[in-house]
Formats: C-alpha cells, sequence, structure tokens
C-alpha cells in the first residue's frame, strides 16, 4: 500500500512569503524519501483544498494542518472543503487521515527551544511563547499556552512566559511578565511572513535580534515554523496518525 | 525558442519540447535569451510565483508568467515538474478528457463560505458573472465550471478558485455603492483587490458601471 503526506496550510494573495516553509517542508520530507508522496494544498493558493486530494495517487494519505492553532480552520475550514468526516475518511477508494495540526503536538517544543538557543539562549534567560491569538476565538490561544507549558516542563528556563500579537497578554508588555534581565521571544508562526517580518519588529521598535531596553535584552528569535527541524515534527504526527 | 527538440506540446503558457531522455520547457518568449531554471519543484515554484517585474502571482494561472526562461528535467520527471508550475492542470486535463471532471459551479462555491468570505455569497448573479468575466479573462485555464469548453490541450477549470471568491467578496462591498474607477496601478498587486489602481478591481467597476448605464439608458 503507497503512503502519502498532504501538507495543508492557508497560503496567501498577498504574501509570497506565507507558503515558502510549506514547500520548504514538503522538500525536505521528499528528500527523506519515507513516504511515496508528498504533496500540498492551501485556503489560498493552489492546489485549492477542495481539489488537493486529486492529485493524490497514494491509497493512503494523512492530512496534516500546518497550522498552529487549532480551531476555526482545522475543525471547519479544512474538513468541509475536504470533505473529511472525521480522523479517517475514505474517499474514492483511499483512506485519508486526518492528523492534528502541528501546533497541538507535543515536539513543537523542542522547536521552540532550538530557536531560542539560536537566538543565543543559554538557559539562563526568561524565555517568551509569542503567538498571535485574537479577541474573537478564544480557541486560537489555546496551543500557545500549551507549547509554553511542555516548554517550561523542559526546566531550561527559570522563566517562561506566553505574550500575544491581538490579545492579553501583550507582547509590549513582556518585560513586566518577567524578572529576568534578558527575555528571549520566540515567535510561534508557521511564516517568517508579514508578522514575524514587519509587524511586530515595527510595533516593538525592534533593533533586529537582540533589542536593549532600560538596562534590559530582548532577543528576537526566527519563527518556529520555518525551522527545518520542523520535519520531524509532521513526521511524528503521520506516524502517529498511521495508528487509527 | 531555442533548441532542436523532436516535437512540442504546449500547457499555458509552457512550451514542452523533447530530446532524447530529456524534456525542455520553456516559459513564454520575448525572443530574448532564456535564463536556465532549475527543474526541482520547489525551486520552480519559487520561480514561476512572480512576474516580470517581482510581483506575486498567487493565481498560478494567471497570464503574468516570467518570460525567456526554460528548465530541464528527465521525461520521467515530467509530470511532476509540470505540476509545480500547473497544479493538478494534467489530472484536470485527463479527466476531463476521460468525462470524470467533477464540476462546482460559482453558487456553491460562494454558499459554503464562513467567516469573512461568508459576505461574497450577497453578490447578485450579473454581478457574479462580471466578476468571473473579469478574472477568468486573465487566466489560461478554460473555466468548464461555468460551461465553456477547452480545446485541444487546453486546462479545464473545474472549480471558481480562491482568488475569485476574494474577488467578489469585495465586489459585494462595491455593488453597496460602485466606486468611480481608477486608472490601473502596475504597482498594485495581482490580487489586492481593497486597493484602488487593482487591475482587476478597476475592469470590473468599469464593467459594472458600463453595464448600469446600458440599463440606464435602454
Amino acid at each position: 500500500m503507497s503512503k502519502g503526506i498532504l501538507l495543508v496550510a492557508h497560503g496567501s494573495h498577498l504574501h509570497a512569503n506565507s507558503s515558502l516553509p510549506v514547500y520548504e517542508h514538503a522538500r525536505r520530507l521528499r528528500e527523506r524519501g519515507l513516504y511515496d508522496e508528498v504533496r500540498t494544498g492551501f485556503w489560498k493558493e493552489e492546489p485549492s483544498l477542495s481539489r488537493a486530494l486529486e492529485g493524490c495517487d497514494a491509497d493512503d494519505v494523512t492530512v496534516v494542518p500546518v497550522f498552529i492553532s487549532s480551531g476555526y480552520f482545522t475543525e471547519k475550514v479544512i474538513p468541509r472543503e475536504m470533505g473529511l468526516n472525521g480522523r479517517v475518511t475514505q474517499i474514492d477508494g483511499k483512506t485519508v487521515r486526518y492528523a492534528n495540526p502541528i501546533g497541538a503536538h507535543p515536539a513543537l517544543a523542542r522547536v521552540i527551544l532550538q530557536r531560542a538557543e539560536e537566538a543565543g539562549a543559554t538557559g539562563e534567560e526568561a524565555l517568551a511563547v509569542l503567538g498571535h491569538g485574537t479577541p474573537r476565538n478564544p480557541q486560537s490561544e489555546r496551543n500557545v499556552f500549551q507549547q509554553a507549558e511542555y516548554v517550561a516542563a523542559t526546566g531550561r528556563f527559570p522563566e517562561v512566559t506566553t505574550v500575544f500579537i491581538d490579545q492579553e497578554p501583550n507582547m509590549r508588555d513582556v518585560f513586566s511578565l518577567v524578572k529576568e534581565e534578558t527575555v528571549v521571544m520566540v515567535p510561534l508562526f508557521v511564516a517568517d511572513g508579514w508578522h514575524v517580518g514587519e509587524t511586530i519588529p515595527e510595533d516593538m521598535a525592534l533593533d533586529g535580534v537582540e533589542t536593549r531596553r532600560g538596562g534590559r535584552k530582548l532577543r528576537y528569535a526566527g519563527a518556529v515554523g520555518t525551522h527545518p527541524s520542523m520535519v520531524d515534527v509532521i513526521e511524528e504526527l503521520v506516524e502517529e496518525a498511521a495508528k487509527w | 525558442m531555442s533548441g532542436a527538440g523532436e516535437a512540442c506540446l504546449q500547457l499555458g503558457e509552457l512550451t514542452v519540447e523533447f530530446a532524447g531522455d530529456e524534456a525542455i520547457i520553456h516559459g513564454p518568449s520575448t525572443g530574448g535569451e532564456e535564463r536556465e531554471v532549475e527543474c526541482e519543484p520547489t525551486a520552480l515554484v519559487a520561480w514561476t510565483r512572480f512576474d516580470d517585474l517581482g510581483r506575486y502571482r498567487p493565481l498560478r494561472g494567471a497570464r503574468t508568467m516570467r518570460h525567456d526562461w526554460r528548465t530541464r528535467c528527465p521525461k520521467e520527471r515530467l509530470e511532476e515538474t509540470l505540476d509545480a508550475v500547473y497544479p493538478l492542470a494534467l489530472h484536470h486535463i485527463t479527466d476531463w478528457k476521460n468525462g470524470k471532471l467533477r464540476l462546482v459551479g460559482l453558487d456553491e462555491v460562494l454558499s459554503r463560505q464562513s467567516g469573512r468570505y461568508e459576505l461574497s455569497s450577497k453578490l447578485a448573479q450579473e454581478a457574479r458573472d462580471a466578476a468571473a468575466e473579469v478574472l477568468c479573462a486573465r487566466c489560461v485555464k478554460v473555466p468548464v465550471w461555468r460551461g465553456e469548453r477547452p480545446e485541444r490541450d487546453d486546462i479545464p477549470c473545474p472549480e471558481p478558485c480562491s482568488v475569485l471568491v476574494s474577488l467578489c467578496r469585495e465586489a459585494a462591498i462595491w455593488e453597496e455603492g460602485l466606486p468611480e474607477p481608477v486608472e490601473p496601478e502596475a504597482s498594485v498587486q495581482f490580487a489586492d483587490f481593497e486597493t484602488a489602481g487593482n487591475e482587476i478591481r478597476e475592469a470590473y467597476l468599469r464593467a459594472r458601471l458600463a453595464a448600469t448605464s446600458d440599463k440606464g439608458g435602454s
């Protein structure tokens, strides 16, 4: 029986960078050669979510949502557009498994730690996991808090906190939330797109990788979702879905 | 186009020729020297996602592909390579020829929208038609979902794309009081319909104002 992976993501009509990591993850997964096919599908790009399965030749396809949050897209839009009705759906003779979103997997905490280390963290700083959040959807915050808990449980940092762009606790208050002199802020985003590359640095008046404010330091890491080791998280999600 | 190929086929704006075990895929030509592009799918996606002016092409079938480039791949990888440029195009051509292509119309697509795009379902029929005519005219695919028929190896489009849904959403807002069209500006992105000067926005507004004035005069 042939096995395939279909990475599904939001994509964008305006920001080309938003989907680049998804293509990169697909390329890396193909290079590993563990699956007969690795394809992509998007809400805002092509192939669309509603047609993406048509391109899959494998008998057993695992759909992996490259989304940080569980909620509107993962629970409503993707199942509706792709005709999925649970964890496993039979479609045109194929077994289609619907994995959890990447943002819900405990292994993502490892990538957060890697990003923090790459930003110069030594384990003596406070770590802030930065999510989007929105007051319009309470579910949006859930995985961000969960990932911060996973990171805290490793004991690698004396303090771990959670901040958001669009809800409280806000990222601009990050220094008031922790005691350590230096904060390493890791954006829990899928791409180095508009938010990570533009709105966050602008809103926080960041000076680059390191920003000094009143005797304290903020180190700004790269987006978690663009890290090469994200493919390990994807593979774990696929392996788990294979047991269903 | 350069090279002494054995045979050619056309797919959208691409021309494919074969030389021995190799397929050579050419982008649209201005007659200038062709740049060699890597055929690895992710690299090819990255290359074809931008037009000659470096603008992002969210609609992969848009008639805005970069000119004067080529890529070479082994024949057995041609399908995968073409799929990187026109996702699912070969599947849809085959399914159309076999009478198996699943068609979904604009009404159905708009009726299933939720959240931000739910507004698109409010758009009246004649405005939906205008939006589809304006956008689909700028795409190499033939919208079989609205009854058009492809010829030979045209790429059939079985279902309205997300760009059309987005245009219908904005059109539903414009229809509340059609703004005056302005001159298109090349700096405005292809699908940035909220910004005055977007070529598709202005074409839609001109078409709708013309239709309205025709009705008023008749």
